[in-house]
């Protein structure tokens, strides 16, 4: 269960990113935030696992807070959540495999670690993290050789290696083609049902956030404006949640040529 | 026709109400830049006489009959196993070792050096101060401090040129270290691993290949160091070239060097060739 | 609601095989295994009895100790204030020999300027100037014209012409060679074609250069000294010789801060000389960083046998 308890985030210069922000969710969700650039989304991700510190309020994931945590305890609750980046934020040079190992860096002794002597149960964690996702004949090919789809499936693998509770993707689609961003999404979907991690992804498009979306959180300039069901949203609650009129920029399906008449 | 009598500029006539009649005058030479060019000029000139210049000397080193000494080259001296071989083979194995331990100390060092992936502000500044220093000894000023407090000249010259190459190295990798795509980095954290792990699995990867690259520039740079360190007392061949500069036996120093350069060039063909394959 | 795009199911628990760890690791066994064996080889050549390994370490904290606190008075009493300078000015004199020789050299030495047949030539010279180890010419040009800091300087002179010569010769060829065609294709001659058409765009670039190799230099002026060729070297040779310890650790701390003054100075002239310059490409040769290529041309002091 993640807990959002009035909230704010403060960058340095002064920018507010997040402003008392609450919210509660329950395990095995799946949720769908969609913003403005600059809304807060990617803070409102970063938060959670500490990657930005939050200036204020609490944050509790399966009831460990947060906010504050250093040292092992925030290494703790790393290990249970697993990001997935828009850049996939994968080691280019090396295998994927290597990229996927990644995952059990909490687990593993450092000093194996950093020998590459991983323990045989890592290394099937990650065989099995390859499996699901169906890449695991590319487990000793190098990251850079891959297409955009392979990478951020490779990034998946990694996050699922870890064997977390609660999975954050921050616009994973946004750097890939419309056909592979309907596959990304598929696939988080089915991971979130068929393993029942806590998911939040990050979207930029409205109609994937609509098709793939339970549940949809809107934020505008680091404030929640919206918190509900995905079948109570139209476009007027995105013309509130962005502040405007929906463009086509806003969709997914304006990009695929010829379209599909989606959304 | 007043065309004489006026000032008139010979472009932009299409708009006469503008006054582009008046022509510019030339800038004058900022008064800061002939200061600094007089002082330069100054101080070169005061370098000269206290280098003592001799304008003589730019022909005279030419003309000098000492010239005559280097040929022919004795090359039965050169090529005796015990005369060259084997002080050469000594200055190969000083440059090895200086440059493996150089190396191995620079990964550690290197990491704790860059803003990229120093555990914390206080081991940066600090490690990176003391290498600034350290960058900033004269290699073989080291040496001879070494050679004399150690007292075996190889030895003292291996921890000289040792501590030059981590010097050398570690401002390098830093540097590729600082230009690394920090994303990789982020993730391992994200992952919940420990700073070390972190940076063996999301840096080391993308900075392996330059640290390689390096590492052989470093070993050439060894092995010219390693020559020279001889001539201090530091073991080698250069302690062979020294004993023969002091019989004057120019030609088989002429030869000597001959041989080195040989070597020389090979090393670099081979690193080359290694830096290639890395890329 | 409309329907997705019907993607073929990625995420599966289908059985799929997997792959064997790549050959590539035997490689990366066998190249540690090799530097460990050259390793082995060298330390075994040294003749470093485990005795001389073992007292080492304490014999050098001794010398540690025996060097605080550093002696200031008696090293500038022996005129070490005088014989730092003295170094600065042998390392200036010999940059600027080098530098006015090495000028016309980089020109004759550049595909832009001049056919292969000079080219090539020029360019070997340069390769057997750089050859030569800096401390053996200066030992030669000491037998030639005596004792004392003209050796040091015409030997940094020399030698710096063939690193000078390479660097030079290298951003000429990087620059653009626009105005020097449109010069000839308005009657100008060759060389103004070269003077008005090429200088002005490298000449930036090559005083950095210079500028470099005087940082670089004052490092080596610094040794001549050790054998006699001027300059402060052959105080720490003297001082190290009767095991003045203080004295070294006085001498060594004025070196170093004489090197970063240089160094700081050095380098902040070349920023703004290279800033000042257009952004052209030969910039790159001082700002690479990080980028493997670009560091074959990355300047960096740290001794006299390291020009790249």
């Amino acid at each position: 269960m993640i807990e959002f308890d009035d909230v704010s985030v403060t960058y340095r210069g002064g920018v507010k990113a997040l402003r008392n922000v609450s919210l509660t969710i329950d395990d095995g969700e799946f949720v769908v935030v969609v913003g403005l650039s600059g809304a807060g989304k990617s803070t409102l991700l970063r938060a959670m696992n500490g990657l930005v510190p939050a200036t204020s309020g609490s944050i509790k994931v399966n009831g460990t807070e947060v906010v504050g945590a250093k040292g092992s305890q925030l290494r703790q609750v790393r290990s249970q959540i697993g990001m997935i980046f828009q850049t996939f934020n994968l080691a280019t040079r090396t295998t994927v495999m290597n990229n996927v190992l990644m995952g059990r860096l909490a687990t593993v002794p450092t000093w194996r670690s950093t020998l590459g002597l991983w323990p045989a149960a890592d290394k099937e964690a990650a065989f099995e993290a390859l499996e699901r996702v169906s890449i695991v004949d590319k487990a000793y090919v190098r990251a850079s050789n891959l297409s955009g789809g392979q990478q951020q499936r490779v990034g998946i693998a990694r996050a699922l290696a870890q064997e977390p509770s609660v999975m954050l993707a921050d616009e994973p689609v946004a750097a890939l083609d419309p056909v592979t961003s309907h596959q990304v999404m598929g696939d988080l979907q089915r991971i979130n049902r068929d393993l029942g991690i806590t998911t939040l992804i990050n979207l930029h498009f409205l109609d994937l956030a609509r098709n793939y979306g339970k549940r949809l959180i809107g934020l505008r300039e680091g404030e929640l404006v919206f918190d509900g069901d995905i079948a109570d949203v139209d476009d007027d609650t995105f013309r509130e949640i962005y502040g405007r009129a929906i463009t086509p920029d806003d969709l997914l399906a304006a990009d695929a040529a010829g379209g599909h008449g989606n959304g | 026709m007043r065309l004489a009598g006026m000032a008139m500029a010979d472009t932009d006539v299409a708009d006469p109400t503008v006054s582009a009649t008046v022509r510019p005058r030339k800038p004058r030479l900022r008064a800061r830049t002939v200061l600094i060019a007089a002082g330069v000029i100054a101080f070169t000139v005061y370098s000269a006489q206290q280098s003592g210049w001799e304008w003589g000397s730019f022909i005279t080193v030419w003309t000098n009959p000492l010239w005559q000494r280097f040929w022919p080259i004795d090359w039965e001296f050169v090529l005796d196993r015990n005369n060259v071989l084997d002080p050469l083979i000594e200055t190969f194995q000083i440059a090895i070792v200086a440059t493996v331990i150089g190396c191995l100390l620079a990964m550690p060092i290197g990491f704790m050096m860059s803003q990229l992936t120093a555990p914390n502000r206080p081991t940066f500044i600090i490690v990176r101060s003391i290498m600034n220093v350290v960058r900033a000894i004269p290699d073989l000023l080291l040496a001879v401090i070494l050679v004399a407090a150690v007292s075996i000249g190889a030895f003292g010259g291996a921890i000289a040129l040792t501590v030059f190459s981590t010097a050398v190295l570690v401002k390098l990798f830093s540097e590729t270290i600082d230009g690394a795509d920090p994303r990789p980095l982020e993730a391992a954290l994200a992952a919940g691993g420990r700073h070390t792990a972190a940076v063996r699995a999301g840096v080391l990867p993308e900075v392996f290949p330059a640290y390689v690259a390096y590492s052989a520039y470093v070993f050439e740079l060894n092995v010219r160091a390693s020559v020279v360190i001889g001539l201090v007392g530091g073991g080698g061949i250069g302690r062979v070239i020294e004993a023969q500069r002091q019989f004057f036996r120019y030609d088989r120093i002429l030869g000597i060097l001959i041989v080195i350069f040989v070597i020389v060039m090979i090393i670099e063909q081979i690193s080359d060739a290694i830096r290639r394959r890395v890329l | 609601m409309t329907s997705t795009i019907d993607a073929a199911p990625v995420v599966t628990d289908a059985p799929q095989e997997r792959p064997d760890p790549p050959s590539a690791r035997w490689w990366r066994l066998a190249a540690a295994l090799g530097v460990l064996i050259a390793f082995i080889w060298g330390v075994s050549g040294l003749d470093i009895g485990a005795d001389a390994l073992r007292r080492a370490p304490g014999n050098i904290w001794r010398i540690i100790e025996l060097s605080w606190p550093p002696d200031f008075p008696a090293v500038l009493e022996r005129g070490a204030l005088g014989k730092v300078f003295e170094s600065v000015y042998i390392a200036w004199i010999g940059t600027v020999i080098a530098a006015v020789f090495s000028l016309p050299l980089a020109f004759l030495a550049s595909n832009n300027v001049v056919p292969a047949w000079i080219r090539i030539p020029i360019r070997q010279l340069f390769i057997i100037i750089r050859a030569f180890p800096e401390l053996i010419l200066a030992t030669i040009f000491l037998a030639v014209v005596g004792l004392g800091p003209w050796a040091g300087a015409l030997a940094i002179g020399f030698s710096s012409i063939g690193t000078l010569g390479k660097w030079s010769s290298e951003s000429i060829e990087e620059v653009d060679d626009g105005p020097v065609e449109a010069i000839q294709a308005s009657g100008g001659t060759w060389l103004s074609g070269i003077r008005w058409g090429l200088l002005p765009q490298v000449f930036p670039t090559i005083v950095a250069h210079w500028l470099f190799r005087f940082e670089i230099n004052v490092r080596a002026s610094a040794i001549f000294g050790l054998i006699g060729a001027g300059g402060i070297g052959g105080e720490i040779s003297s001082q190290v010789q009767f095991r003045n310890w203080q004295n070294v650790s006085a001498v060594l701390i004025m070196v170093v801060v004489m090197v970063l003054v240089i160094d700081g100075i050095s380098g902040a002239v070349r920023r703004r000389i290279l800033a000042g310059s257009d952004r052209g490409s030969a910039e790159a040769s001082t700002e690479a960083l990080g980028d493997l290529g670009g560091f074959l041309t990355r300047r960096r002091p740290t001794a006299p046998g390291s020009d790249a």
